[in-house]
């Protein structure tokens, strides 16, 4: 524990110091040069922090930052140059801009992954620099806006932009380092992990990327209204450049993407940098070479960045002193008789003449079936039979071409996943689909009961849900593992994390996809051990199985699918002994062959 | 012996997930290894193939070194690794799937069409399907399309990773049909399964792992009727409560 | 309706040398899946290797693609081996990055050596054009669209005839299954990256002839090379070529009834759209993406 007190203080001494020598450079010096040199920093530190929130903690690189602070600045400059009001007033005013266009274009680009993301951001600053150009009864074109002179003395000519620049590093830090403490951070990263399974357990990703995409924007365009009168001329090339983008791209690679401080320290680093090589080389091409040398340099040797590289080191060294800690599952078993919840009658979940057809393929054709409250109801079948496609429609990680699913009372086939999740309804992975990067307790913690602005900002792991989510872990037997990355844990401690983390939602309805799949018997038995206790508590499951003993042990009634089609529906040891079943699932020839598990 | 691996210390990232395994294989049989989750199976095919290089220890094969070897230089050795599961090239044709088993010997056509012909008499499913890309196929029906392709090469050794996980029991005869008339040509073969006794009722060998150690080895109806296999691996509810999972054993048996 | 036809045609030509230009990008997704922005570097290393040349030899420009071609080859080699061998566990997006870095090395350094003065490659052609009937067909354009044709059918023999075709596209649908089977992927991942500089290079060498050029111009190539292989779904050749052929004809439609002002922009648009309506491109086949978990 030393280690993480010391490097929590050291890490506030020189955030204290940095901030009091930041603001009282101006009163000590009157240097223009070195003013400059220390605001163009904020600038890109501010930038880098905005970039961070979409990029680092979202994981959608963006390209495009850059634009924002043009935005901003072709908006501050065009209501200065109409109003003859003071720029100061329009800078926020840059700022909301900005954040609209954000929004706007969130609302489409959000809806891409990965590298079309990139993509897309790339043509937004093109396109606007086109436009900047092409505009010119607005913009002026290529000859750009020319701002009133400002009237400051000649020892505090830029001290005014030094501040305002200051003030919005700050602010853009706090707003980073509290996003990163609440629910929105944590629903942000786990999009960053794994964004199917951050929908399964109820985050609203595209809010969540939304919102992240506007925060992410708006100090920018109010940077970028401080920085054009800095300036007191703005042009397209100037303002939409992409190589800015790079730059401040660079910035938050460099000290270390998804921390709160890397991009700050970035943002100095690359500044000092620009700086140093311009006046050696005078800039320009060899500019240009340097920075993109560097990028290569640092993605390939220092993808993590600096701050999260020493943070890693730091805490490789804390563990070495501390120790291992013994850790094993909790394999115990209840020895006693189950019982059954009271069968209510009512229907939970109904698929009615479902379909799905893939690229030629009729996946799942005309599939109805029902499963009642209160029951374990398992849906077997031949591979290929459609089940897994049959699961993720229930799900919604894909929908229906026709049909209609019914959860609960209510038709759900286009509801998006997260807002079933809501409804009652969790599952589990074939594969297991934890966030590798989070604590199993985080894990645990990360499903959203629904989605409200209230929430966003609420702590990302509170006392109340803490607690709980022990309680689960240690349900499933795996409170011993509560403060372990989950990437580490084997294949069968994951699964029965994942089933802890389902819990955590209280669902109605659980959907259990091949539970036994890869486990040790142990945990298998453990896991059937839990499944019957949730169950008695009123609990309904749906489970995929190919383990046939298990699903005859724990399983009624059966489903049985072929060909995308339920062909029959009974008990476990009827359906074994139908003709029907036995020709399409077990094949015309089977001898009447157990395969046991 | 055939196959012979001594003191095998191998693993990913920091841990060593096998820690000193001795294997010794004949000639022609058939040997299946299983053992609980983390035991390393998988870890020893992957190593013997050469997709992982050991960190010490010894793999001989006829006499031969094979230990550190490249995939490629293994396979020219004879030994051929079937996947574990999704091994097919789901965008390509089911023939150019069994045909990519021959890009080794791809300079000889004749010899590569010769032994094309052989597999598609052999697997009609190949035969009926060739022209269609192999991701329209079943699961079973894709292991079928792997085992052909490992054939085509006429390998002496052919290693299989859990030929069973995820098929049904139609598919399942598919596939062991298919390691039935490997063993009949008089190919080695080791495989790995989760199953006990789907694996050592068809295999004439077997070796119990865990824990990255082989635990037990013999012939296979010997091992089946073992009742120590039974608290080893089936885990009985006395030795559950206490048989943790290794922490962090970095799990490629999953 | 005359200047709608040579519209049509000119558009056509020119979408031919696009499809070649646009190859290698799509190649390089297609069996990597790494978004290349670095091939607008390229090509504009391609057009700068040929003026330089055609200055220094007095060979015909085209005819040097011969010797571009293997020289592309080689810095594709170079660049894989220094850079994207280490890539291949970094997040999607962070390849994006890291090759639109590797651009901007290239693009420096083309300004270090060649100034940033616009260039362009004059053979006695240049001006020439064929008149059929009311038609008029720039001779550069056409032969440079022959050219390009001839060599995206032989690309195509390469990758569907051939044991390296074969083994290009096994590394690229399963990496590891195709190590089971011989394939050194890492070898057949260097050779796709080297084809694709190539192929991209032979392009650029293509258009030195019918555009002027600087370094900066390859920024406006990533663009036109990116909206192509999305309107064609990334990672289909007949699907980037029909794409190449649209983006030509659109630009020759917007230059001649819009603005030329307004032809950079496209691209862009094109981007803008096709991503946002169907991103799958318009030819792109829709895959089944819920069951393909990577293991």
């Amino acid at each position: 524990m030393t280690g993480r007190v010391t490097g929590a203080r050291v890490r506030r001494g020189l955030v204290v110091a940095g901030v009091v020598a930041a603001v009282a450079f101006p009163l000590v010096s009157h240097d223009p040069y070195w003013q400059t040199v220390l605001y163009m920093c904020f600038l890109m530190a501010l930038l880098a922090v905005g970039w961070n929130v979409v990029s680092g903690f979202t994981g959608y690189a963006s390209l495009g930052q850059g634009a924002f602070l043009g935005y901003g600045a072709y908006a501050t400059s065009l209501l200065t140059l109409r109003t003859h009001a003071p720029v100061w007033w329009f800078v926020p005013v840059g700022g909301v801009v900005a954040a609209v266009i954000a929004a706007l274009l969130g609302l489409v680009a959000m809806r891409l992954r990965g590298h079309a993301f990139v993509i897309i951001t790339i043509a937004l600053v093109y396109i606007s620099q086109l436009v900047a150009i092409n505009w010119r009864s607005v913009t002026g074109g290529t000859n750009g806006l020319t701002l009133p002179l400002p009237i400051y003395g000649r020892d505090w000519q830029n001290t005014p932009y030094y501040y305002a620049l200051l003030v919005l590093l700050a602010a853009s830090v706090a707003l980073s380092a509290w996003i990163r403490r609440t629910k929105l951070g944590a629903g942000l990263i786990a999009i960053r992990e794994d964004e199917d399974k951050a929908v399964a357990i109820g985050v609203n990703a595209f809010a969540y990327k939304l919102v992240a995409f506007v925060a992410s924007a708006l100090f920018a365009g109010m940077a970028g209204g401080v920085y054009a009168y800095a300036l007191t001329f703005i042009d397209p090339t100037g303002m939409f450049d992409i190589l800015f983008s790079v730059q401040l791209v660079l910035a938050a690679l460099l000290g270390g993407r998804g921390s709160v401080w890397g991009p700050v320290l970035g943002g100095f680093l690359i500044e000092f940098i620009d700086e140093g090589t311009n006046r050696l080389f005078g800039g320009g091409q060899v500019h240009i070479v340097l920075f993109g040398a560097i990028m290569v340099a640092v993605i390939v040797f220092l993808p993590r960045g600096i701050v999260p590289s020493a943070e890693r080191l730091l805490r490789r060294r804390r563990e070495r002193r501390e120790g291992r800690v013994d850790q094993s599952v909790d394999l115990r078993v209840t020895e006693r008789e189950p019982h059954r919840p009271p069968v209510t009658g009512r229907t939970l979940l109904e698929l009615r003449d479902v379909h799905k057809r893939f690229a030629g393929v009729h996946a799942v054709d005309g599939l109805s079936f029902a499963v009642q409250e209160g029951s374990i109801t398992a849906l077997i079948g031949p591979n290929g039979s459609g089940k897994t496609t049959a699961f993720n429609l229930v799900h919604g990680m894909l929908r229906p071409d026709a049909g209609e699913i019914v959860l609960d009372g209510r038709r759900v086939e286009r509801l998006p996943a997260h807002r079933r999740a809501h409804l009652g309804l969790g599952r589990t992975f074939q594969i297991t689909r934890l966030f590798p990067e989070m604590t199993v307790l985080e894990n645990v913690v990360a499903p959203l009961p629904r989605f409200s602005w209230r929430r966003l900002a609420a702590g990302a792991v509170s006392g109340a849900e803490a607690e709980r989510a022990r309680e689960l872990l240690a349900f499933v037997g795996m409170a011993a593992f509560a403060g372990k990355r989950a990437g580490e844990l084997s294949f069968g401690q994951q699964k029965l994390v994942e089933i802890a983390q389902t819990l955590m939602l209280d669902p109605k309805l659980i959907l259990l996809d091949e539970p036994s799949g890869g486990v040790t018997p142990a945990i298998v038995e453990r896991m059937v051990d839990r499944i019957r206790e949730l169950n008695a508590g009123g609990k309904t499951f749906l489970i995929v199985e190919h383990n046939l003993p298990l699903v005859a042990e724990l399983c009624d009634p059966v489903v049985v699918m072929a060909a995308g089609k339920r062909i029959a529906e009974d008990s476990a040891a009827a359906v074994q002994a139908d003709p029907v079943v036995l020709d399409a699932y077990l094949g015309a020839d089977w001898n009447g062959e157990r395969v046991e598990a | 012996m055939f196959l012979r691996v001594r003191d095998l210390v191998a693993g990913y990232g920091f841990g060593d997930i096998l820690q000193g395994v001795e294997l010794d294989i004949g000639e022609g049989t058939v040997t299946c290894i299983v053992g609980p989750n983390g035991a390393g199976k998988s870890t020893v095919l992957r190593t013997i193939s050469g997709l992982l290089r050991p960190r010490r220890g010894s793999i001989e094969l006829d006499g031969r070194e094979i230990a550190g070897s490249s995939p490629r230089a293994v396979l020219e050795q004879g030994v051929v690794q079937v996947p574990q599961s999704n091994g097919v090239f789901p965008g390509m044709s089911v023939r150019d799937n069994v045909l990519l088993g021959a890009y080794p010997i791809r300079r000889d056509r004749a010899l590569v069409a010769r032994r094309y012909a052989a597999l598609a008499e052999k697997f009609p499913i190949i035969a009926e399907r060739a022209g269609e890309p192999a991701g329209n196929l079943s699961g079973g029906q894709r292991r079928v399309v792997e085992c052909a392709r490992a054939l085509i090469l006429q390998p002496r050794v052919v290693l299989l990773d859990e030929p069973s996980v995820g098929l049904d029991p139609m598919a399942l005869k598919l596939v062991y049909g298919a390691i039935e008339l490997m063993h009949a040509a008089g190919t080695t073969i080791l495989l790995v399964e989760q199953n006990v006794r789907i694996g050592l009722s068809r295999a004439t060998h077997g070796v119990v792992m865990e824990g990255g150690r082989v635990r037990m080895s013999g012939v296979a109806g010997a091992i089946l009727g073992d009742p120590a296999i039974g608290e080893l691996y089936l885990g009985g509810r006395a030795k559950a409560a206490t048989a943790g999972e290794a922490p962090g054993a970095g799990d490629s048996d999953g | 309706m005359t200047q709608l036809i040579e519209v049509l045609v000119l558009g056509l030509l020119l979408g031919g040398i696009y499809a070649l230009a646009a190859s290698g990008l799509t190649l390089v997704f297609g069996v990597m899946g790494i978004v290349n922005v670095t091939q607008g570097a390229f090509l504009v290393l391609g057009a700068y290797l040929t003026w330089l040349l055609w200055r220094v030899l007095g060979v015909d420009p085209i005819v040097l693609a011969l010797v571009t071609t293997p020289i592309m080859f080689g810095v594709g080699w170079l660049v894989y081996q220094l850079v994207i061998r280490h890539l291949r566990d970094a997040p999607k997006a962070t390849t994006v990055l890291a090759t639109f870095a590797v651009g901007l090395v290239i693009v420096g350094g083309l300004g270090m050596v060649f100034s940033n003065d616009f260039r362009s490659v004059t053979p006695a052609y240049a001006d020439r054009a064929f008149h059929i009937g009311a038609l008029y067909v720039p001779e550069a354009r056409l032969y440079g669209c022959g050219v390009a044709v001839v060599l995206l059918l032989g690309l195509w023999q390469l990758l569907t005839r051939t044991w390296l075709g074969r083994a290009i596209r096994a590394a690229a649908e399963n990496p590891d299954a195709a190590r089971l089977a011989g394939i050194d992927v890492v070898l057949v991942a260097a050779l796709t990256f080297s084809i694709g500089t190539a192929t991209t290079g032979a392009g650029g060498s293509l258009i030195a002839v019918l555009y002027p050029f600087f370094p900066a111009t390859a920024y406006v190539w990533i663009s036109r090379l990116l909206g192509i292989v999305v309107l064609g779904g990334m990672s289909s050749l007949r699907g980037t070529f029909i794409g190449a052929l649209l983006m030509g004809v659109a630009e020759m439609v917007v230059s001649t009834y819009v603005s030329t002002s307004w032809t950079t922009a496209v691209p862009y648009l094109v981007i803008l759209v096709v991503l946002l309506l169907r991103p799958d491109g318009l030819f792109g086949r829709r895959e089944r993406r819920d069951v393909a978990v990577a293991r």
